[in-house]
């Protein structure tokens, strides 16, 4: 099969999975007891009031009707209106999402610098206590809940002793001038603008350590593990016969051709650095998708609860479908 | 049969790094059943009474200090995992009891139906568990019902998965193959040939999930999503606890996130030991 052919099946059969979790979604925020309306007005409301809302929203029509208008919505790009803040909920998510994008790339960055070094070195190792570091940090780390972490990085770094910021993304006018990507790191080095680029990495640094330490743990055990296999194989043997040197052999042999199943995995974990990354922004303040999602759900926004979970719906599958890309690109026999 | 097989066995075991791995999350698993359990007699005080000054460091009489309206740290340590035990329990019982049954009849049936249901499961299982439990805790409201079902939809797959590649296999052995030859109902042949062989797999995935569940209820109820207050629970204590940090009130984070990690990585230890004790071909599973 060519590239191009499986590029395009695999996106056609991620079509039924969004669907799937879109209706998921619909049947959790529509069918669930937990009267929307109600919630938003209270249980005091007077019931024309209530009638009302429930016409505008289009809540009094039968539910495989509203199922449908939801779909349809969604598909031209409707997320619908935030009762909120009475605006379009699809542009407060594309605003918001630059800043969740930023602290999960450069988490994914931590992850995967220390889970490639951590593993490789581990697997290389294998009994020595550098081994034995490896496995026990992985074991640890993975049981440390992401916020917890995150309180504790805050208060050693940014109380006890004052180097880094404890919340937010930016100091107040510390925003990068012209916004090109929203991913400030970025805008700052293109307007030139040195003082907010630091400022933007000092705010940055807690966040995307803490939540890149968390997920690391899930990645030394897979490169360790896939290391070792690819170790005992017989092109690093025959590699060593050939008098490649070590550092070769190790990097250039063995983590190489490890690379692919570790590369699906992180890929798959990408769910969970999603899931950590509510945690983080709620721990830090940052202003992302989950910070939103969180604050929404306190003031009963459902039409802004809703958005941001098929949003991220969006993401997943997207991330999905260009990590199974990458990998079809990467190893020409992924492909059915 | 897993006990019998223990216990004779408890000097290899020891012999090996997952025994002492199996050994160790035994060993903290039970001390938090025993702080469970046994929680009006361990904790000096009442956890959702004021027991002294607020705000108090670590100090003889209120070893872990007071939170900012008096109550025992310590105490609320103790009790929260009560609240950690039911609901990481309820949960994976919920979804154990959804997913198995689902798991079997689907895999034995196979066919449409399998691949109907395979992709339902798979998308709910692709997507990340936490945002799907926030979505339906947010609809159901706090309390201990609410959040352990929030918490068992996310798992459903997981038994799923397990169980029905397993009787995709097993059903077409020779022993399914003869029962169903000498006339066994469907009834019969799943209860009493496909599932005793399947079910050893699944008590790792259960204590394994047990620990998933128990990090899972920390962080609805840290989002504030978990069990209404005064009611103690590490997660809501650790988001309350944030709010002082910035005054140094470290005691207040510390010791609730102690708490988690180590019940965590007791159910992790034990798992993992007891997985390379049932399964040792598996290997890496996670």
């Amino acid at each position: 099969m060519k590239l191009k052919t499986y590029i395009l099946t695999r996106i056609l059969l991620s079509i039924p999975m969004i669907l799937i979790i879109l209706t998921i979604v619909f049947f959790v925020l529509r069918v669930l007891p937990g009267n929307p309306v109600l919630a938003m007005l209270g249980p005091k409301a007077p019931p024309e009031v209530i009638h009302a809302m429930e016409h505008q929203m289009g809540l009094d029509k039968p539910i495989i009707i509203q199922y449908f208008v939801y779909l349809s919505h969604i598909a031209v790009g409707n997320f619908g209106i935030s009762t909120y803040t009475s605006l379009p909920v699809l542009q407060e998510l594309l605003q918001k999402f630059p800043a969740t994008f930023e602290l999960t790339l450069y988490a994914m960055i931590v992850a995967v610098f220390i889970g490639i070094f951590m593993g490789t070195y581990a697997a290389y190792n294998f009994g020595k206590p550098v081994d034995i570091f490896a496995r026990v940090y992985s074991i640890f780390v993975y049981s440390f809940p992401v916020f917890w972490f995150g309180i504790m990085l805050q208060l050693i770094f940014g109380v006890w002793l004052h180097w880094l910021p404890v919340s937010g993304r930016s100091a107040p006018f510390m925003i990068p001038d012209h916004i090109y990507t929203g991913i400030y790191t970025i805008d700052s080095l293109l307007n030139g603008e040195f003082e907010v680029f630091i400022d933007t990495v000092r705010h940055l640094i807690l966040p995307s350590v803490t939540l890149g330490i968390v997920i690391s743990s899930i990645f030394v055990r897979m490169v360790r593990s896939n290391v070792l296999l690819s170790l005992s194989s017989q092109y690093v043997t025959a590699a060593r016969a050939r008098g490649a040197t070590e550092k070769k052999v190790l990097f250039k042999h063995a983590l190489k051709n490890a690379m692919p199943p570790i590369l699906t995995i992180m890929g798959l974990q990408f769910a969970l650095l999603l899931a950590g990354a509510i945690l983080t922004e709620t721990t830090f303040s940052w202003p992302g998708i989950g910070n939103y999602l969180i604050t929404r759900i306190s003031y009963r926004d459902f039409p802004a609860i809703q958005g941001a979970i098929v949003f991220f719906a969006f993401f997943v599958s997207i991330i999905s479908i260009l990590v199974d890309i990458i990998n079809a690109w990467i190893d020409p026999r992924i492909r059915y | 049969m897993i006990s019998e097989k223990l216990g004779k066995n408890i000097k290899q075991l020891i012999g090996d790094s997952s025994g002492v791995m199996f050994l160790i999350g035994l060993f903290l698993l039970v001390i938090f059943i025993i702080m469970a359990v046994f929680a009006p007699y361990i904790a000096p005080y009442s956890p959702i009474k004021p027991t002294g000054a607020q705000l108090l460091p670590p100090q003889v009489g209120h070893i872990m200090g007071t939170d900012n309206l008096g109550y025992d740290v310590f105490s609320r340590v103790i009790y929260g995992s009560r609240m950690a035990f039911s609901i990481a329990f309820i949960a994976t019982i919920i979804a154990a009891a959804i997913g198995i049954p689902t798991g079997l009849i689907v895999g034995y049936v196979g066919g449409k139906l399998d691949s109907v249901v395979t992709m339902i499961m798979d998308s709910i299982y692709t997507f990340p568990g936490l945002i799907l439990a926030i979505a339906i805790a947010a609809m159901l409201g706090q309390g201990l019902i609410n959040i352990s079902l929030s918490i068992a939809v996310v798992y459903i797959p997981t038994y799923y998965r397990v169980i029905r590649s397993q009787v995709a296999t097993i059903k077409s052995e020779l022993y399914v193959e003869g029962a169903k030859a000498i006339g066994a109902k469907p009834k019969t042949i799943l209860s009493k040939y496909i599932l005793p062989n399947v079910l050893p797999s699944t008590i790792v995935v259960l204590s394994m999930n047990i620990a998933d569940a128990i990090m899972t209820e920390a962080g609805l109820s840290f989002l504030g999503l978990g069990i209404a207050p005064p009611t103690p629970d590490w997660g809501y204590d650790l988001s309350k606890g944030q709010q002082f940090i910035l005054q140094n009130d470290w005691w207040l984070v510390v010791f609730p996130g102690l708490a988690i990690i180590l019940i965590v990585l007791g159910f992790s230890m034990f798992s993992e030991g007891l997985n390379e004790y049932l399964n040792p071909n598996i290997g890496e599973k996670r």
